[in-house]
């Protein structure tokens, strides 16, 4: 070795020595992040045009640091474990930034209004209108009335910081899960970092929903499980008491979630013997969360059946309709509503196809690797079933009915899929020649994954904010849909209402009334219809409604977008004919409230 | 419980924060007592009691505390909804306390005597570049989120003028109230007028609203005993003072005097 080279490491280990360490580097590395998305999240408030350059690029400046560093050999336990976590709250942090107001997506309202309801009656199981089986799965709402009742924030407050607890634990849980399974807290770091390309990870799996908190209570009981696997037969014993406290707390959480922890259980079950492994098989958790599950179904929820049954079948009929030419296949990057046509850019569209790709080549090189370690740890054979079973789910996507189902299937198969990909990452990144370009290519790689994967997730138009309050004139000022609700909450709390999608919600939380919209009374059909049929008001009346909300915006039937401000221009500018209102005047109805493009219209004033 | 000094700790943490979250009215001195007593205390304490003398790692540990921090969340409601008094402050604390208490005792009483070995427990070594960093990276993102939660002009977006018309709830005599919002990005005026039946008296109002603001005008209604008659608002705006802007209606039955 040269002088020169001898003299060059002895510099950079005094640098480091003296420097700020990696780790707090990468903390203000990821808060310029989080700043650079909240400086585009603001563009996009205000009405401007910004480029979403710069938010990816403060998506980037979050995931990449960590995914170097988490990625290197010589890097400690602990701290590869505190960048899982700061990657889990400031990729969360990001969605908080979005909406630092209100809850917008779609069944954030519902969820808002049952932790409310909680408050208000002291109690629990007290109906939803607009998604009734929520109410028979009370453990969010639960865990936010604690929130609320102790610290007097509003559910929307209480909400946020229980989500984020709930992140929170899903990373920490996919890394001691990772690290037990593989025997590597390198590869655990790695494959945390590539589960964040998972289409739900940075939005949906953070929406105040149910499912946000079970699904990362599955992933911690399933890593207690590996825990238990591998501890002596006298710590065995006490793993499995946080086993069955998570399993009774994902039962009455969520029902797909309970349903998903049977299965996985149940299949650990059969794989276990399968491989003939020494370790305690796992059937009697299995049996207990069935017994429960089931029990759950019956005694507290039994319209669980009735909500999941036609969502379901509907799948299943959708497939079979787009593979024999029954039905025209669903177009990729397209929005589920009709009232919006966003076009998602090329680059986001190639982005989001080399995820896919990339996903599909990481899991070819490290199924082997993987699977080789499938005689000691049975939950390798679970994850490489898993990451294959992924891929199939991708084929959803192209049926219309089918692509939510496959979308949400994806947040529990992209657990194996990512621990596969992580062999494959972790194999390249071992010494040898190129080391630095390897790992240069190999984060490419990684932000290529995640990108795509919050590109698969959220629609395009929505990835950055949109403005639902503002100032003007020195007041703060909130959007039509909003006023409304407000307004509803003030004068008219005990009222019913028939509404659009958005408004609905937006009455529901925070207004804090009661409103039914979509399928149910033929609400959806009502609304848009330039005329009526003489059986519709008197069956919303009959049904108990004394309102019906009439939106001119056709936006207002699309609940992720219906509740900001009308920007005249934008994707969803589009307005139902003048007749579609007129139609409740016609009919001599009392107009309680009318602002413009919402009218609110008096079911039982009539002459 | 003696000698467990970490299960001491424990159990008057909750008795402070269940003392802080139910008494003190500030909502950000209650978050900070409110969040270890409603997840980190009890689950602590739960992973005490199913350990015992077992020590765990601080990355299991942090896993164990959520886990059942949380669940205990989800679970807890279910017990008090069918309990005297229900969801409230009290009982919420009450209970989390009652789980602080119960599960350290199980701990203490698994664990035995204490065996005098620390918690295994190191502290990290910080240099005074990372705590700078910490620092600055704290404050950019205080930045980031007192910027995030600051409503910003959004001079593309159309604010509205919201029309409503309910009956008077503490009028003397039969009454409407009719308000008027503004939601619009400026100052705005509007002529406002009532009609109570074909044939009654129109009332005019003129008011000028700054953005934000609200005025509600109580309107009597004079209709003869038993006779229903439409009421009708109509607001104009002054820049377009012969286009009908917004309109309410409302139908509305004459009742004997002296019943308001």
């Amino acid at each position: 070795m040269s002088s020169r080279d001898s003299r060059a490491p002895g510099r950079r280990q005094r640098l480091l020595a003296t420097g700020p360490s990696p780790l707090a580097l990468i903390v203000l590395g990821a808060a310029v992040g989080l700043l650079l998305c909240a400086y585009a999240n603001a563009l996009s408030r205000e009405g401007g045009d910004p480029t979403q350059l710069v938010y990816w690029a403060g998506v980037l400046l979050v995931v990449v640091p960590i995914a170097a560093r988490i990625g290197m050999e010589d890097v400690s336990l602990r701290e590869r474990f505190a960048l899982a976590a700061l990657f889990a709250l400031s990729l969360y942090a990001i969605k908080v930034i979005r909406d630092p107001f209100l809850f917008t997506f779609p069944d954030e309202p519902i969820h808002a209004y049952n932790a409310n309801q909680a408050m208000l009656h002291h109690g629990l199981f007290n109906g939803n209108p607009i998604l009734p089986v929520t109410s028979g799965y009370p453990g969010l709402a639960s865990a936010t009335s604690a929130l609320m009742s102790l610290t007097g924030m509003s559910s929307f407050g209480a909400g946020v910081i229980l989500i984020g607890l709930a992140r929170l634990l899903l990373v920490l849980a996919l890394f001691v899960l990772f690290t037990r399974v593989s025997g590597s807290h390198r590869l655990a770091g790695l494959a945390v970092v590539i589960y964040a390309g998972s289409s739900n990870f940075l939005y949906w799996g953070v929406q105040y929903s149910y499912e946000s908190l079970s699904l990362p209570l599955l992933v911690a009981v399933l890593a207690a499980l590996a825990e238990r696997e591998a501890a002596g037969p006298r710590l065995a014993r006490s793993w499995a008491a946080p086993i069955v406290l998570g399993t009774m707390a994902v039962v009455v959480t969520h029902h797909l979630t309970s349903y998903a922890l049977v299965i996985v259980l149940a299949l650990l079950a059969v794989i276990y013997r399968l491989v003939r492994s020494p370790k305690p098989n796992p059937w009697p958790f299995a049996v207990f969360a069935a017994v429960l599950a089931a029990g759950w179904l019956l005694v507290a929820a039994p319209n669980t059946v009735d909500y999941l049954s036609p969502v379901l079948s509907g799948a299943v009929t959708s497939i079979w309709n787009t593979i024999f030419g029954a039905s025209k296949a669903r177009g990729l990057f397209q929005s589920p509503s009709s009232a919006v046509v966003y076009e998602t850019p090329f680059l986001a569209r190639l982005i989001t196809l080399a995820a896919v790709g990339l996903l599909l080549l990481g899991y070819l090189a490290g199924f082997r690797e993987a699977w080789g370690r499938r005689a000691k740890r049975p939950f390798v054979v679970l994850f490489c079933l898993g990451g294959a079973a992924f891929f199939a789910t991708l084929a959803l996507r192209l049926a219309p009915e089918a692509w939510e189902t496959g979308n949400r299937a994806g947040m529990y198969l992209f657990i194996g899929l990512a621990f596969v990909v992580a062999h494959a990452v972790l194999r390249l990144m071992r010494a040898g020649p190129r080391l630095l370009l390897r790992r240069a290519a190999l984060l490419a790689c990684i932000a290529v994954v995640v990108v795509g994967g919050a590109i698969a997730g959220w629609p395009w138009d929505s990835q950055l904010a949109q403005p639902t309050r503002i100032t003007a004139g020195g007041t703060e000022l909130e959007s039509e849909p909003i006023t409304l609700a407000r307004w509803i909450g003030e004068r008219l709390p005990g009222g019913k209402f028939a509404a659009a999608d958005a408004d609905a919600r937006m009455i529901l939380a925070p207004g804090e009334a009661r409103a039914k919209t979509g399928d149910a009374l033929a609400i959806k059909t009502i609304l848009p219809e330039t005329s009526l049929s003489n059986w519709e008001l008197p069956s919303l009346r009959g049904n108990g409604l004394g309102y019906i909300v009439a939106d001119r915006r056709k936006v207002a039937t699309d609940p992720g977008r219906g509740s900001f401000f009308y920007v005249p221009g934008s994707e969803g500018d589009a307005l139902l004919p003048r007749a579609a209102m007129r139609k409740f005047g016609e009919r001599r109805l009392g107009r309680t409230y009318d602002s413009g493009n919402i009218v609110v219209f008096d079911l039982r004033d009539r002459p | 419980m003696r000698g467990h000094r970490d299960l001491r700790w424990v159990c008057l943490a909750a008795i402070v924060a269940a003392l802080v979250a139910a008494l003190v009215p500030w909502e950000v001195v209650r978050l900070l007592a409110a969040l270890p007593l409603a997840v980190f205390l009890p689950g602590y304490a739960i992973t005490a009691a199913a350990f015992g003398s077992q020590r765990l790692d601080p990355q299991r540990l942090a896993m164990l505390v959520l886990l059942c921090g949380l669940s205990l969340l989800c679970l807890g409601g279910l017990v008090l909804n069918y309990l005297p008094g229900g969801l409230r402050t009290v009982t919420w604390a009450l209970l989390l306390v009652l789980a602080v208490f119960a599960a350290a005792r199980g701990a203490a009483v698994r664990r035995g005597k204490p065996d005098g070995r620390g918690s295994g427990w190191t502290r990290p070594r910080l240099r005074g570049f990372d705590v700078a960093c910490v620092a600055l990276a704290a404050a950019v993102t205080a930045g980031a989120l007192v910027f995030a939660y600051t409503p910003l002009p959004a001079s593309k977006a159309v604010g509205s003028t919201a029309l409503w018309m309910l009956p008077a709830e503490d009028a003397a005599t039969s009454a409407v109230d009719v308000g008027v919002i503004s939601a619009e990005q400026g100052p705005q005026r509007y002529r406002l007028e009532v009609q109570v039946g074909e044939e009654g008296p129109l009332r005019r109002y003129r008011l000028a609203l700054d953005p934000g603001e609200e005025r509600v005008f109580e309107v009597p209604l004079e209709i003869p005993s038993g006779k229903k008659a439409r009421v009708v608002a109509s607001l104009y705006d002054s820049e377009r003072p012969h286009e009908l802007y917004r309109r309410v209606t409302t139908w509305t039955t004459g009742s004997p005097p002296g019943e308001g």
